[in-house]
C-alpha cells in the first residue's frame, strides 16, 4: 500500500465527518468504526488502494475532506462485501465508499478516474436502452480516453471479443431495449429532479 | 407441485442473459421446469445498475431502475421475484429492502415511478435462484431427478461475492447457507453425481467489474482461483454468477501470459451441469456450446 507523509499544507475540514454522517449513504454507521482494521485485512484490492477503508474512516474524522474524496480507493472497490460481512461493529463499509464516490463525482472532484469513465458508459446505455449493451458500454468507456487509448484497449480485447462473438455471447445488431424507453427515462429524468431538490436544501 | 406446472417465479433475467451470460439464462430456463419451478418473465424489464450505476446516475436514479422492476413484477401478482444473477440479486433485493423499511426512500421512489404512471407498495421478496434450488425446490429433488450422473467429473465449486454476501444467512436472503463457507454449490454439484474437489477459495473475489475496467490490476486475483482449481485437480469450476463466468474464463489467455502459465480451465454454470446431468439436449439446454474454453469430458457426459 502506498504511504504518504503527512502533509502540513492539507486544509483539515472539521465538519467533514458530519458531512459524510448526513449526506453519504451508510455514513450515519461511521462512528460505530474502532479502527480495527478488520476490513482492509479482508480486503481482496487493498493493494491497489491509496487508503485502505480503515484508514480512509480515520481521515474523515479528522476532517481530510479533498484527500478522501481524490483517493482511488473509492474506485478500487470490487464490491466483493468481504469488508460488510465481517466488520464486527456493523459499519456497512462497502456502501459508504460507494456513496462517497457518488458524491465525489457529483461534486467534480473525480472526472478521469478508469471507473468514472466506465460508470458514465454504462448510464449512457441504461438511460438510453433501459438495458447494458455490453459491446456498446465496452466501446464507448474504451474510448473515453481519446482515440489512441481507444484503439490500444480494443485491439488487447480482440481476441476475447472474437471468442464471445463464436460462443454467441456477444451481442451484434441494434441494442436490446426496454419497450417503454420513455416510460423509464420520464422515471430516471423525475429521480433526477427530486434528488437535485434535496441537494439544493442540504446547502 | 400438484397442478403439475410448479411454483411460479416472476424471473428478472437481467442483460447478462442477453449477452454474455446467456448460457446462464438459457440452462436454467431448462432446468426450472423439471425442478417445478415455473419462470414467468418480468415484461419490460431493465438494468438494475450493477456495481457502477450509482456513480453514473446518481443514488436516487440508479434505485429507481430497482423501483420500475419491482412496480412492472408487481403487477405481474405478489409471487417472489427469482433472478440468477448475482448483480441483478444483490441490487433488487437491496432496493427492495430499502425501500420497504425507509419510508422517506419509498416516497421518492414512488414519486419518480409516478412519472412513469407506476408505483411500488406491494411487499413482494425478491431472491436468488440458487436460493430457491436449496429451500424450494430442495436437494433432493434435484438428486431424483438425474438421470445421467456426472460421475467422475471433479468440479471446483467457484461461488463467488455478491451471491452470498452481504445476504446469506440473513432472514430476506433466504436463510440458505453462510457468506464464507457456502455449501450449496459443492451440494449441487453432488446431486449430479460428479466430484465436489476441496476449493478453499470458492468465495474469492474475481474482481468484479474492476476487472473489467482495469484488468491489470485484478487478473492476480483470477489468477489465485486458477490456481487453487489446478491444485485440486478439477476438471471444471462452476459458479452461479455471470461476471464470475465471464472474468475467470475471459482472461485465462492475459494470465497465461501476463504469468507464464497455461491454463484453459473450463468454467461452467451449475445449472449448465444440472442440465446434462438431467440428460437434457447439451446444446439446447445445457448450451455447452457458449464456453470459450469447452469441456471436452463434460461434453462427453452430455446427450
Amino acid at each position: 500500500m502506498a504511504q504518504s507523509a503527512p502533509d502540513t499544507a492539507r486544509k483539515y475540514d472539521l465538519g467533514f465527518a458530519r458531512w459524510v454522517y448526513e449526506n453519504v449513504e451508510g455514513g450515519d454507521k461511521l462512528s460505530m468504526c474502532m479502527q480495527c482494521g478488520v476490513c482492509s485485512g479482508s480486503c481482496p484490492i487493498g493493494t491497489e488502494m491509496d487508503h485502505g477503508p480503515r484508514k480512509l474512516f480515520m481521515m474523515i474524522r479528522a476532517g481530510m475532506k479533498e484527500a478522501v474524496l481524490t483517493s482511488n480507493t473509492l474506485w478500487n472497490c470490487t464490491k466483493c462485501y468481504r469488508c460488510v460481512v465481517r466488520c464486527p461493529r456493523g459499519v456497512p463499509v462497502t456502501y459508504i465508499l460507494g456513496g462517497l464516490g457518488t458524491k465525489a463525482v457529483e461534486m467534480g472532484y473525480v472526472k478521469t478516474e478508469d471507473t468514472v469513465r466506465f460508470s458514465k458508459a454504462f448510464w449512457w446505455s441504461a438511460k438510453t436502452f433501459g438495458r447494458t449493451d455490453e459491446r456498446l458500454v465496452t466501446s464507448r468507456y474504451h474510448f473515453s480516453g481519446g482515440f489512441g487509448e481507444g484503439v490500444k484497449k480494443s485491439l488487447a480485447n480482440l481476441k476475447i471479443a472474437l471468442g464471445m462473438f463464436k460462443a454467441g455471447r456477444l451481442h451484434l445488431g441494434a441494442p436490446h431495449k426496454v419497450k417503454g424507453t420513455k416510460n423509464l427515462q420520464a422515471i430516471l429524468a423525475k429521480a433526477q429532479e427530486i434528488e437535485e431538490r434535496a441537494g439544493e436544501t442540504e446547502r | 407441485m400438484s397442478d403439475g406446472r410448479g411454483k411460479k417465479y416472476t424471473y428478472y433475467p437481467g442483460c447478462s442473459s442477453q449477452g454474455s451470460g446467456k448460457h446462464l439464462d438459457e440452462s436454467l430456463r431448462a432446468i426450472a421446469p423439471e425442478l417445478g419451478v415455473e419462470l414467468e418473465t418480468l415484461d419490460d424489464w431493465n438494468c438494475c445498475g450493477a456495481s457502477v450505476g450509482h456513480v453514473g446516475g446518481g443514488t436516487l436514479p440508479n434505485l429507481a431502475l430497482t423501483g420500475r422492476n419491482l412496480a412492472n413484477a408487481q403487477k405481474q401478482g405478489p409471487q417472489d421475484v427469482l433472478t440468477a444473477c448475482a448483480a441483478c440479486y444483490l441490487n433488487t433485493h437491496a432496493g427492495n429492502e430499502k425501500i420497504k423499511k425507509d419510508v422517506a426512500m419509498r416516497g421518492r421512489v414512488n414519486e419518480a415511478l409516478s412519472a412513469g404512471d407506476l408505483s411500488y407498495d406491494e411487499d413482494l421478496q425478491v431472491r436468488h435462484a440458487c436460493e430457491v434450488i436449496v429451500n424450494d425446490v430442495g436437494i433432493d429433488k434435484v438428486k431424483d431427478r438425474v438421470t445421467n450422473p456426472l460421475t467422475g467429473l471433479k468440479v471446483a465449486g467457484y461461488v463467488g461475492c455478491q451471491t452470498v454476501r452481504p445476504f446469506a444467512n440473513t432472514d430476506g436472503g433466504g436463510n440458505y447457507d453462510t457468506y464464507d463457507d457456502p455449501e450449496f454449490l459443492d451440494d449441487f454439484t453432488e446431486a449430479c453425481g460428479a466430484e465436489a474437489v476441496d476449493f478453499d477459495v470458492k468465495t474469492a473475489c474475481c474482481g468484479g467489474a474492476v476487472s473489467v475496467i482495469s484488468p491489470e490490476k485484478t487478473l492476480h486475483l483470477i489468477k489465485e482461483i486458477l490456481d487453487a482449481a489446478k491444485e485440486a485437480d478439477a476438471d471444471v469450476i462452476a459458479t452461479p454468477c455471470p461476471l464470475c463466468q465471464t472474468n475467470v474464463e475471459m482472461y485465462q489467455d492475459a494470465i497465461n501470459k501476463e504469468f507464464g502459465t497455461d491454463f484453459a480451465i473450463p468454467v461452467v454454470f451449475y445449472s449448465q451441469l444440472m442440465a446434462v446431468a438431467f440428460g437434457m439436449d447439451a446444446k439446447d439446454d445445457a448450451a455447452l456450446g457458449r464456453n470459450t474454453i469447452r469441456s471436452e469430458k463434460l461434453e462427453k457426459m452430455a446427450k
